[in-house]
C-alpha cells in the first residue's frame, strides 16, 4: 500500500503543477485588458468550478475515446488532466484575487517607468501576489491530495484503488480502509500544519 | 462528428427524466447531509471552545481526522466497513451519514471562526449593560455571527451537491450512478456525461451566484 501512497503523491504533484499553470494563465487573462478573452476565461472557470470532479474525470477517461480513438488517455493521465484543469479553474480565482490585491498604483508606476506589461507582471506584481496566494494554494494542495481518491473510480493507480483491491479479496476490509485512512492522514496532516505555520508567518511579516 | 450530435439530440429526451430523477436523489442526499453537518458542526464548534481540555481534544481530533482523510474513503468505511461489524446501511443512508460527518468537521471550523470573529468587547459591553448571557448570545452575538457564517455555509452546500457524485461508488441511485448504468447499456459515454455536466451546471452556477450575492450586501450594510 505504501507504493500506492507514492503514486498518490505523484498524482497530486503532477496535477498540482498543471493546476498552477492553468490557474496562472486564466488569472492573467482575467486581469488583462481584452474583455473578450476575460469573458471566455470566465466561462471556462465557471464550467470548471460548477461541474463535479468525478464527472470531469469520466468525460476525459470514458467520454473522449468514444469521440475519437486517438483520445484514449491512461487513467493516470486522465486523472491528471481532469484534476489539473479543474484545479486550474479553482486556483484562477485565488490568483486573480492575489493579483488584484496588489495596489493598482504599482502597475501604473511600472508602466510609466517604461516597463513592458510582461515585465510588470513578472518582476513587480507576481512576486508580491505570490505571498498572498501561498496559504490558499497550500490549502488547495491538501484538498487535491484527498481528491486523488476520486481517481480510484476510474482505476487510476493510487492509494484508494489499492485499498479497494486489497479489501475485496480480504476478510477484514475495515482494517484495510482504516489503514489507508491513516496513510492519507499521515500525508495530509503535516501539510496542513505547514500551511497553518505559513499563514502565521506571512501575516506577521506584513504589518 | 455529425453522428455524435445526431445521437445526442435523438436520445436526449429519453434520458433526461431518468437522469433528473437522479438529480432529485442527489439533492435529497445533499439536504440530509447538510442537516447533519450543520447540527453536528455546531456541537463540535461549541466543544472546540470549551474550557475542558478533554472535550476540546476529542473535538479537535475528530475535526483533524475527518478533514485529513478523503470523503470517499469515509464513505467506504461507513458503507462497507461497518457491515463487517454487523451494521448494514442502505447506500443512501451511508452517503448521507458519510457526507454529513465529513461536512460537520469542515463546518465546525467555519462556525468556530464565525463566533470568534465577534469582537470580545461586544460581549463585555452587553454583559456590563446587564444583559443575561443567553440574551447576549441571542440578540448580539448570533445575528452577527450568522451573517459572517452564511457565505461559507452556502458555498459548502453547493460543493456538497457536487460531492454527492461520490455516492455513486456505493451504488446510491443519484445522477452519476444512473449515468454510468446508462453508458454501460448504450455506450454513448460522451453524450451522457456531457448531459450530466450540463445538469449540474444549471443547478450549481445559479446557486454560486446566490452565494456571492450574499457576500456583497454585507459590505454595503457597513455604511
Amino acid at each position: 500500500m505504501l507504493w500506492a501512497a507514492g503514486e498518490t503523491l505523484k498524482l497530486t504533484g503532477v496535477s498540482f503543477l498543471l493546476a498552477v499553470f492553468v490557474g496562472s494563465l486564466l488569472a492573467i487573462i482575467r486581469t488583462s485588458g481584452s474583455s473578450f478573452f476575460r469573458s471566455t476565461a470566465l466561462v471556462f472557470i465557471e464550467v470548471g468550478r460548477g461541474t463535479p470532479a468525478l464527472v470531469i474525470l469520466f468525460m476525459i477517461y470514458f467520454g473522449l475515446p468514444a469521440v475519437s480513438p486517438n483520445l484514449q488517455f491512461s487513467s493516470f493521465a486522465a486523472a491528471v488532466i481532469g484534476l489539473g484543469l479543474q484545479g486550474g479553474t479553482i486556483l484562477a480565482e485565488t490568483f486573480r484575487a492575489g493579483i488584484e490585491a496588489i495596489d493598482v498604483g504599482q502597475r501604473e508606476a511600472s508602466l510609466s517607468l517604461g516597463l513592458t506589461p510582461t515585465q510588470t507582471m513578472a518582476d513587480v506584481i507576481a512576486p508580491q501576489a505570490i505571498r498572498i496566494v501561498l496559504p490558499p494554494t497550500g490549502n488547495y494542495i491538501i484538498g487535491l491530495l484527498k481528491d486523488t481518491a476520486i481517481a480510484s473510480i476510474i482505476a487510476a493507480p493510487e492509494l484508494m484503488l489499492r485499498a479497494k483491491d486489497l479489501a475485496s479479496s480480504s476478510f477484514m476490509p475495515m482494517h484495510l480502509y482504516v489503514l489507508a485512512g491513516l496513510i492519507y492522514f499521515a500525508m495530509s496532516y503535516p501539510l496542513s500544519l505547514l500551511v497553518r505555520r505559513m499563514e502565521v508567518a506571512l501575516s506577521k511579516g506584513r504589518a | 462528428m455529425t453522428n455524435f450530435f445526431e445521437t445526442l439530440f435523438r436520445v436526449l429526451p429519453s434520458f433526461l427524466p431518468f437522469l433528473l430523477e437522479g438529480a432529485k436523489v442527489a439533492v435529497q442526499i445533499a439536504f440530509g447531509a447538510l442537516i447533519i453537518a450543520i447540527v453536528l458542526g455546531l456541537f463540535l464548534a461549541i466543544m472546540l471552545v470549551m474550557r475542558i481540555k478533554v472535550v476540546r481534544f476529542l473535538a479537535r481530533s475528530y475535526v483533524e481526522i475527518m478533514r485529513g482523510t478523503p470523503a470517499l474513503l469515509q464513505l467506504f468505511i461507513i458503507y462497507f466497513g461497518l457491515s463487517d461489524i454487523g451494521l448494514s446501511l442502505s447506500p443512501m443512508a451511508a452517503a448521507i451519514i458519510g457526507l454529513g460527518a465529513n461536512g460537520s468537521a469542515y463546518l465546525a471550523e467555519v462556525f468556530r471562526a464565525g463566533i470568534g470573529a465577534i469582537d470580545k468587547g461586544q460581549k463585555e459591553a452587553a454583559a456590563s449593560l446587564g444583559l443575561p448571557p443567553i440574551e447576549v448570545m441571542r440578540f448580539i452575538i448570533l445575528p452577527q455571527a450568522i451573517r459572517i457564517m452564511l457565505p461559507p455555509l452556502v458555498n459548502y452546500a453547493v460543493q456538497l451537491l457536487k460531492d454527492t457524485t461520490l455516492a455513486s461508488s456505493v451504488a446510491a441511485p443519484e445522477m452519476m450512478f444512473r449515468a454510468r448504468n446508462l453508458v454501460m447499456e448504450t455506450y454513448l459515454s460522451m453524450q451522457i456525461y456531457l448531459l450530466v455536466a450540463c445538469i449540474y451546471l444549471t443547478i450549481c452556477i445559479p446557486l454560486s451566484r446566490l452565494a456571492s450575492r450574499l457576500h456583497k450586501p454585507n459590505r454595503g450594510a457597513a455604511h
